[in-house]
């Protein structure tokens, strides 16, 4: 449909004003995006802008299959699977049952609703320093609480597993908020009639909820299983500022920064920029969420077609 | 206290079971409930609580006991991580970058999510694909990077901020907003004569300002808790944002916790701040687009 506010000149205007907005997205987002595809198959590096040379797939080559880094690779890719695996559903049970607390009509759910989001809002920065304080300190605050039940850890200082699954920890805790308030967003789309005729009809809560809630939570679920899937297949942040970059604890993301920007081993040094090699990496990465994305897409869709017609 | 749950539009339920629940009196349900809840409050107040308890320890004190409750309230850690920080420098920074990144996102992403919205434009559909596709696409990051090189705009303000001026969720959010104002509002202002712009800043904007709300929030705190970014593209410790600038100094001062929770609550408290005003805008702002239907 054209404007009605003019033609000619006038009508023109509403595409020029269109035009920053596009143009921004293309050039600094969506361009960028899809160049990443051209850089990974050149030698890019260095902080020295020069002519893009290119190297067919040799990037792909070296980083899928060539020696002992192509394993480490490989198992980051798989770690990044797993990661994904524990935060979606951990996340979506902890976040389900925080927000069906949460609909009952109860004093001071709005205090708690408001605490369980605040990690949200106070970024990875934060929430990667104040987790550290309780998880580095021998004797600290985390330490000692497991101690109480006899359990020895050394968390973030420990193994590569050890300190990859405490940063799970924190990236659950860091984000349950957002799964919360998507589920409570679906909840109160939910008829309180539908209770009550479940009620009446002799329904437990169990059977309330399975026969009612579930069902129509679909759009929630739907949502928040792609959020959470490709979010967390794509973090990586609380890694950089829990515990660096360590052997044993990569994450895909973590892998592509550290060679794009040369913080693999520690220091940064601008022949260590290796960003070709970065992108394919990138690659590789977008293949995985692609995957896996499509995959719970099409599983989700056929779900809502099963349950809601 | 109910009748506030009941204005607040997320937490509004079911009237009828609350009646008869009053009538029952406390139940097994509630309880547990309750006892949920606080385990939940636990793990989330907590760390804040300890972090608060730390900053107001001193270090010997933080030595001998890292869990003890402080005894002596010593505040000295806030003025000392305040000088050593360079903590207003850096929040500067950081409001001018949030500030000026929003404001231009902002100008340049109405027009657009208007004509989309109101199909002022041909192939706005293919548009609007174009900003729905970016959730699944590659990161940016490296082809970003060798464009700013290229542009010489690397360790600098403007290319800092550059970065910042696109948000294809916060296009979703205002589109998906703006379908929902009536369209006769565009005829009575097109036969009253009215031109584009000034339907655009005198009917619409003002329309459209609860949503623009939550999106300038959403990408204010975006930019606000940005690190990687800063990580990648500023060296120069003047253009510091805060989580940088804590960052650095998390790598000098990294034993000594106290002072360390101390700059940390200080650099997370105005975020709180604005958190307690605003809560209602940034939580829509995280659920806004995501529920279909």
């Amino acid at each position: 449909m054209k404007s009605p506010f003019g033609r000619g000149l006038a009508g023109a205007i509403p595409y020029g004003l269109v035009l920053p907005g596009l143009l921004l997205y293309l050039v600094f987002a969506l361009g960028p995006s899809l160049a990443t595809i051209v850089y990974s198959l050149t030698d890019t590096n260095g902080l020295t802008p020069r002519p893009l040379n290119f190297i067919g797939l040799a990037n792909y080559q070296e980083f899928l299959f060539r020696g002992a880094a192509a394993q480490e690779n490989i198992q980051a890719l798989l770690r990044t699977l797993l990661f994904c695996f524990l935060v979606t559903t951990i996340q979506f049970t902890l976040g389900l049952l925080a927000a069906l607390l949460l609909n009952q009509r109860l004093a001071g759910t709005r205090w708690f609703r408001a605490l369980f989001f605040l990690p949200v809002i106070l970024g990875v920065t934060i929430q990667g320093l104040v987790w550290r304080l309780f998880l580095y300190p021998l004797d600290g605050p985390v330490d000692s609480v497991l101690g109480l039940f006899g359990v020895q850890s050394e968390l973030l200082g420990g193994s590569g597993l050890s300190a990859f699954l405490w940063v799970t920890v924190v990236q659950i805790w860091s984000n349950l908020g957002i799964t919360m308030v998507i589920f409570l967003a679906g909840l109160q789309t939910i008829p309180d009639e539908l209770h009550e005729a479940a009620r009446i009809d002799g329904a437990s809560r169990r059977q309330g909820f399975w026969h009612v809630t579930w069902p129509l939570l679909t759009p929630a679920v739907t949502t928040n299983l792609i959020l959470s899937i490709i979010g967390s297949l794509q973090a990586w942040q609380l890694f950089l500022v829990l515990i660096n970059y360590r052997p044993g604890t990569q994450v895909l993301g973590y892998v592509v920064y550290a060679q794009a920007f040369g913080q693999t081993s520690g220091s940064t040094t601008s022949n260590s920029f290796r960003q070709g090699y970065g992108a394919a990496a990138s690659v590789v990465l977008f293949v995985v969420v692609f995957i896996v994305g499509v995959t719970a897409q099409y599983l989700l869709r056929r779900r809502e077609e099963r349950l809601l017609g | 206290m109910n009748s506030s749950v009941a204005a607040d539009p997320l937490t509004s339920s079911a009237d009828v079971a609350i009646v008869r629940r009053r009538r029952r009196g406390l139940d097994w349900a509630t309880v547990g409930s309750y006892a949920l809840l606080l385990v939940l409050a636990i793990l989330y107040a907590g760390p804040l609580l300890m972090l608060l308890n730390t900053a107001l320890k001193t270090s010997p004190e933080f030595a001998k006991d890292p869990v003890a409750l402080t005894s002596s309230f010593s505040v000295a850690n806030f003025g000392k991580a305040w000088d050593k920080a360079d903590f207003p420098r850096y929040l500067v920074n950081t409001i001018l970058y949030s500030a000026v990144a929003t404001t231009v996102y902002l100008a340049a992403a109405f027009p657009l999510s208007v004509a989309i919205a109101r199909r002022f434009v041909r192939g706005w559909n293919w548009l609007y694909l174009l900003f729905v596709i970016a959730l699944f696409l590659p990161v940016a990051l490296i082809p970003q990077f060798q464009l700013l090189l290229n542009l010489r705009l690397y360790n600098t303000q403007v290319g800092y901020i550059l970065l910042f001026l696109t948000n294809p969720i916060g296009v979703l959010i205002l589109v998906g907003y703006i379908r929902t104002i009536p369209r006769d509002l565009d005829e009575a202002a097109a036969i009253e004569g009215s031109g584009y712009i000034r339907y655009l800043v005198q009917i619409i904007l003002p329309l459209t300002r609860p949503a623009l709300a939550t999106v300038a929030i959403l990408h204010a705190i975006g930019v606000w808790n940005e690190l990687v970014l800063a990580n990648i593209y500023l060296t120069s410790k003047a253009y510091f944002p805060i989580t940088r600038g804590l960052i650095v100094f998390t790598g000098i001062y990294g034993n000594d916790w106290p002072l360390l929770a101390a700059a940390v609550l200080m650099l997370a408290a105005p975020m709180v701040v604005l958190y307690v005003f605003l809560q209602r805008y940034i939580i829509s702002g995280f659920t806004a687009g995501s529920l279909r239907g």
